[in-house]
């Protein structure tokens, strides 16, 4: 007969605490590091009235764009990108215009967790990357395809464009020897990259773990989304994205990119860095319910809280902030206040939540990692970010703790909800350090 | 088929004031008189030009010129400038000085960083661009300048291609040898139709070491001087195209003459010598080829000539078995030779 008594676990893996150490931004917000902070401390949103939408025929007005990069050219050679950054043309044609912006935030990452080369380039570190791929390169590529014939289209055409474009070409580009994945479930993959690339180093396989989220934010990545009837026809860039507010009408589109190094206690204390904070843990579920549609309770959402949270051993009342999935949409914002409510209860007034969408759009796949970032730097420089743009307060946000401005308060815990197509449910448990 | 006597260099200047050696420079079997292009040549209209202007955007104006001039003569003096200032165009800035030297030898990967999907990109513009089809088959063989600017001329003038650059290593190059050793000084060789390249590591272990100079060992002019021949005698046996029937006799190639050798650089163990040949004529019986070696990216010796004495015999039924049921056997030569090796290439130059 079977005994289960003999299960060995290293305890000194399991131990192991898992740390941010770097952090990288190309954003609505900002392109690097402190004007990010800036604008959540500002609330200062990415949004304008973006010119591709400027026809009668495309009802959706605003979008939260990467400023400093010019990028709509089917030549890479043609783009332009801030001076900070040089690519040979070896490596710009590889790339699409997510994987330029993810290229630029692994540089700033690595710089800001002072990583060496050989930091970098070794065994013991991985990279794992979400991003949708570049819908605007794969349509030139199968226009080409049809209209010059199969052979006379780019080589590189494919790597440039389909999912998984961002690690591959990060992972030959910055010759990262460890593990490599790429993650897809939509608006939950970059959280579903940071759960498990916390799972690598927490089971020892990896020493240090780049999470990268990435998208294209243009016409191709975000108007096929107001078939869904998903996106904000709001044409006030100042209040396009109010996620909680009772106008809001659907989500803006936004792109960019944000690369964190994860690392093991090890490495941190070997290398004398100061981490932003500790990544404490994490859960998922899904919702087993609609391919496109969040439950309308929030189901899988509530349970992928309730495990992160267990996992960790840390209390529902411990945590301090929540930044939380809302898009601005009226369906996907109340199941998420639903999912709080159950995992919370009484709670749920002294939590404070909010949702950065306000402010950067929605990054779908870059999602998750970006809003991971801003958690990070909530955690070290000591605020909560604001909740902007509501004028109103949705009814069924009554009682809850979502305050409108940033506030210099220092979180201890902190919680970041992601929800993707499918009912994919990631949320990641954020500690101070 | 062998080269036409008096098929030496032609050169020409472009705009860019670029010494190009044109096609025709030591490429067997390339007739210039009848051209018959793969593809006729279709009308050439504005939105042609205009197309064909933006595809070359970031090549020289004289490329762009030489595009405009072919596509409306078909005129194929002016591809060596196409074909270089398309690969100049995919070649990182840094190194575009290199392939201005107009070094046919200069080999696409190792010296100009380009990468098969680099000259994926380098062949689809230049196919836009001469409206001509390759297959895959074709690239692989293309690894020097030299290869692609033959490859497209022969393309655009419809003759065959010629045969492709095979790279030899250590055992079969002394399969095919005369030379055998402890007197054989090419470890790997890689020949063309434009030519040989060839490497010899100095081990230090060389029996004449020991006496040149006195706990000093320096490799002998004269031995650099014979490597270069050696790789000579490989072309001649590897490389060149023989008379319909007939090859090349492996025992009845001789040294003759030398022109214009210069040594450049003390040659030591740990060395390695890059060896390269051209032929400059090929007329039985006299072989001419210029020679030079470098050390890395020193250039260790020239020589402005080697002449070799050689001779043909028949390829079937003759006094030789097929080709290549001996080969892998070293001691071929010596045996359909009677017994009496031959001195080798360039063993009676003086040091």
């Amino acid at each position: 007969m079977f005994r289960p008594s003999a299960v060995r676990c290293d305890r000194a893996y399991i131990m192991s605490r898992i740390f941010v150490t770097g952090v990288g931004f190309i954003t609505s917000i900002g392109n690097d590091r402190d004007s990010v902070v800036q604008s959540l401390r500002e609330l200062r949103h990415g949004m304008l009235r973006y010119p591709p939408f400027d026809k009668p025929e495309v009802p959706v007005k605003v979008a939260a764009p990467v400023r400093g990069f010019a990028v709509d050219s089917s030549d890479p050679e043609d783009w332009t990108y801030p001076a900070d950054y040089r690519l040979k043309r070896e490596v710009l044609r590889s790339l699409c215009p997510n994987a330029l912006y993810a290229y630029c935030a692994m540089q700033q990452a690595i710089r800001d967790a002072r990583l060496a080369e050989g930091e970098v380039s070794n065994e013991e570190t991985g990279l794992y990357a979400a991003s949708g791929g570049s819908p605007v390169i794969l349509g030139r590529l199968l226009n080409q395809m049809s209209q010059q014939g199969v052979m006379r289209c780019p080589p590189l055409g494919i790597v440039a464009s389909i999912a998984g474009t961002v690690q591959f070409n990060l992972v030959a580009h910055f010759k990262i020897k460890g593990a490599s994945c790429g993650f897809s479930s939509a608006c939950a993959s970059s959280s579903h990259a940071l759960g498990f690339a916390f799972d690598d180093l927490k089971l020892g396989r990896q020493k240090r773990m780049f999470v990268v989220g990435a998208e294209d934010g243009n016409v191709e990545t975000i108007l096929p989304f107001a078939g869904m009837r998903a996106l904000s026809l709001n044409p006030d860039p100042e209040t396009a994205s109010r996620p909680f507010d009772v106008a809001r009408d659907g989500f803006v589109g936004t792109g960019g990119a944000t690369v964190l190094v994860l690392e093991t206690e090890d490495e941190v204390l070997r290398r004398g860095v100061t981490p932003y904070c500790e990544v404490a843990g994490w859960g998922q579920a899904s919702d087993g319910h609609n391919v496109a549609i969040s439950h309308p309770e929030g189901h899988g959402l509530r349970l992928a809280m309730q495990r992160s949270l267990q996992s960790t051993r840390i209390a529902a009342a411990d945590v301090d902030y929540v930044n939380a999935h809302a898009t601005s949409t009226p369906i996907g914002d109340v199941s998420e206040v639903k999912a709080l409510r159950a995992v919370f209860g009484p709670d749920l007034n002294r939590v404070a939540v909010s949702s950065t969408k306000a402010l950067t759009g929605h990054g779908l796949s870059l999602a998750g990692a970006m809003e991971s970032g801003f958690c990070a730097l909530a955690l070290r420089e000591g605020f909560i970010p604001g909740s902007a743009h509501i004028t109103r307060l949705d009814p069924e946000c009554a009682g809850m703790n979502i305050p409108r401005e940033t506030q210099s308060v220092a979180p201890h815990v902190v919680l970041n909800n992601s929800s993707g197509f499918g009912g994919a449910n990631v949320c990641l448990v954020f500690r101070r350090a | 088929m062998i080269l036409r006597p008096g098929s030496f260099c032609v050169y020409f200047r472009n705009p860019d004031n670029l010494l190009i050696s044109l096609m025709s420079d030591a490429v067997p079997s390339i007739d210039p008189s009848p051209v018959r292009p793969e593809v006729p040549a279709k009308t050439f209209s504005p939105e042609d030009e205009v197309a064909m202007r933006e595809s070359l955007k970031r090549c020289s104006a004289a490329t762009v010129e030489a595009a405009v001039q072919f596509r409306r003569t078909r005129d194929p003096g002016v591809l060596p400038t196409i074909v270089l200032g398309v690969i100049e165009r995919f070649v990182e800035s840094e190194l575009r000085p290199k392939l201005r030297e107009g070094d046919d030898d200069l080999r696409l990967v190792e010296d100009l960083g380009v990468d098969s999907l680099t000259m994926m990109e380098i062949v689809m513009l230049v196919e836009e661009v001469l409206q001509m089809q390759t297959n895959n088959d074709e690239l692989r063989n293309l690894r020097t300048v030299g290869d692609v600017k033959t490859f497209i001329d022969c393309k655009v003038r419809g003759l065959p291609l010629p045969k492709p650059t095979r790279f030899l290593p250590v055992e079969q190059v002394a399969s095919i040898m005369p030379i055998q050793p402890p007197f054989l000084f090419i470890n790997e060789a890689q020949i063309g139709s434009a030519g040989a390249q060839g490497k010899y590591k100095i081990t230090g272990q060389e029996f004449f070491l020991q006496g040149h100079f006195k706990d000093n060992p320096v490799l002998p002019a004269s031995i650099m001087l014979e490597a270069l021949g050696q790789l000579a005698v490989l072309f001649l046996l590897e490389g060149s195209q023989a008379e319909p029937g007939k090859r090349v006799d492996p025992s009845r190639i001789l040294f003759t003459s030398c022109e214009g050798v210069r040594c450049h650089r003390i040659c030591r163990p740990g060395d390695t010598l890059s060896l390269s040949v051209r032929p400059r004529r090929v007329k039985m019986p006299l072989a001419t080829f210029e020679g030079s070696i470098r050390v890395g990216q020193e250039k260790a010796a020239v020589a402005e000539e080697i002449t070799l004495t050689f001779a043909y015999v028949d390829e079937v039924g003759g006094e030789f078995a097929p080709r290549e049921s001996s080969a892998g056997s070293a001691a071929r030569p010596r045996d359909v030779s009677g017994g009496q090796p031959p001195l080798g290439a360039a063993s009676v130059a003086a040091s």
